[in-house]
């Protein structure tokens, strides 16, 4: 039965990058709950930066077990406010609850055809959730363990397991 | 290495204010603003809320005037140390004193750090600093007398004076039985100094620094950022926090000051950018 999670690939999660206070530390929190509860042997579905923060939470969390994992370091829009980083994009709302809709149901199909144009105008970072397409099927159950947009970019951290026969 | 002031220990990449509480009637910057025991309180209260992790009180003043005696330094600030104790067990409480029968009394009240700021003219200091475990802060004044103003002092090189001379001091008092953790060198600006010399010093503090002993600086509001800027008592704050940012660079790790709000945010601001201290929250382009 394989474990999928997502977080988020926010740079501040990186400890090259910590302050003296954690601008994340909530989202942190969840991250490592969720990493933990990988298997001992992690497939890593990212961008390079993704790739880095992947690293480091998998180095953080001591894990056991031999069940497949994977872990997916991906992000909505970061249009989402006058205050975000890309700057307010009307769009943005609505491709992260559809981008929502497709992590929660899951819509294997749908994550695959997310559209890396508008993905990069929306500063989104859906390279490693486009591949879950190839890792998750219908039978999948999504947890959320966060869904929040502190800083202007939509953030999630899910977990997926496969749902018992 | 750990720097232990009194009952208190800082890791060796701590900043520390210490803030000056004067328990005089006519200190060159407050004017006696807080000869007034409840007024000196307030004094403590304000600078510990503004992160002071040190006072330093003080029962006379600098510059030459009226005697005053041990007994009368030290009714202006025994009580007032043992009242500061009780009230507040965290901070590290200085008293600036040359003398060691102040240095004992105080000790005895609860001091944490006897500052020689007259580079060790009572000789008998050092042994007051080990019988109660204090810290001690060795000054360079070139040799004066306790509260003589400099008159034609030159040196062939007064950083190398300064060096020689605290680190002397400071020998002596670990082998007086000072803890080597709790001795701090000062080149003391502007005593036994003119403006040249501190500014020497300023530019070339870090040779301080190199010698491994913790750095003090006693800046705040001096007559040589008075004269290099040529501005009166009063209007020498922004002089006063270039030259801690300097010495900020250069690594000096306490910083005795009138101002502790504003010269925290200048320390803490340059030690950043030396890349000894991470920033406080940051968030700018890692969303």
């Amino acid at each position: 039965m394989s474990r999928v999670v997502l977080v988020p690939g926010t740079l501040a999660l990186l400890p090259e990058y910590a302050g003296i206070e954690d601008p994340v530390a909530a989202l942190r929190a969840t991250c490592l709950e969720a990493v933990g509860w990988l298997g001992a042997e992690v497939s890593v579905l990212a961008d390079e930066q993704g790739a880095r923060v992947a690293a480091h939470l998998l180095a953080s969390t001591p894990r056991t077990g031999d069940e497949p994992s994977y872990l997916v370091v991906g992000n909505g829009s970061a249009c989402r406010t006058e205050k975000a980083p890309g700057y307010l994009d009307e769009r943005a709302t609505g491709f992260d609850a559809d981008l929502a809709r497709a992590l929660t149901a899951p819509d294997p199909a749908a994550l695959a055809a997310i559209d890396p144009e508008t993905s990069a105008e929306l500063l989104a970072a859906t390279d490693g959730i486009r591949s879950l397409g190839d890792v998750l099927t219908p039978d999948h159950v999504a947890t959320v363990d966060y869904d929040d947009d502190p800083y202007g970019v939509q953030y999630w951290v899910v977990r997926w397991t496969a749902r018992l026969p | 290495m750990t720097l232990r002031l009194g009952r208190h220990e800082f890791a060796d990449d701590a900043t520390l204010m210490m803030a000056i509480v004067n328990r005089t009637p006519d200190s060159f910057y407050d004017r006696g603003a807080t000869w007034d025991e409840g007024q000196a309180h307030e004094r403590v209260a304000a600078v510990v809320a503004e992160g002071a992790e040190i006072v330093d009180i003080g029962g006379i003043k600098a510059a030459p005037g009226a005697e005053i005696g041990p007994a009368e330094e030290k009714a202006r600030v025994v009580d007032f140390v043992a009242q500061v104790r009780a009230s507040y067990p965290e901070l590290v409480i200085s008293v600036d004193t040359w003398r060691a029968e102040v240095g004992r009394a105080v000790c005895e009240a609860g001091a944490d750090v006897l500052n020689d700021a007259w580079g060790g003219a009572d000789p008998e200091l050092v042994d007051v600093a080990a019988e109660f475990g204090a810290g001690l802060v060795c000054t360079h004044t070139g040799g004066v007398r306790p509260r003589t103003r400099p008159f034609r002092i030159e040196y062939d090189d007064v950083v190398a004076a300064a060096i020689t001379d605290t680190v002397a001091y400071a020998e002596r008092a670990v082998a007086a039985g000072v803890a080597r953790e709790s001795v701090v060198i000062d080149p003391a600006h502007d005593f036994g100094k003119n403006t040249f010399h501190s500014l020497e010093i300023t530019r070339r503090l870090g040779e301080m620094v190199e010698t491994g002993w913790p750095v003090l600086v006693s800046l705040s509001n001096k007559d040589f950022v008075g004269e290099t800027l040529d501005l009166p008592v009063g209007e020498r704050l922004t002089g006063t926090l270039a030259a801690t940012a300097v010495c900020a660079m250069a690594g000096a790790r306490i910083y005795r000051v009138h101002e502790v709000a504003e010269s925290r945010q200048v320390v803490d601001m340059v030690w950043s950018i030396a890349g000894r201290r991470p920033p406080r929250r940051a968030m700018r382009g890692l969303q």
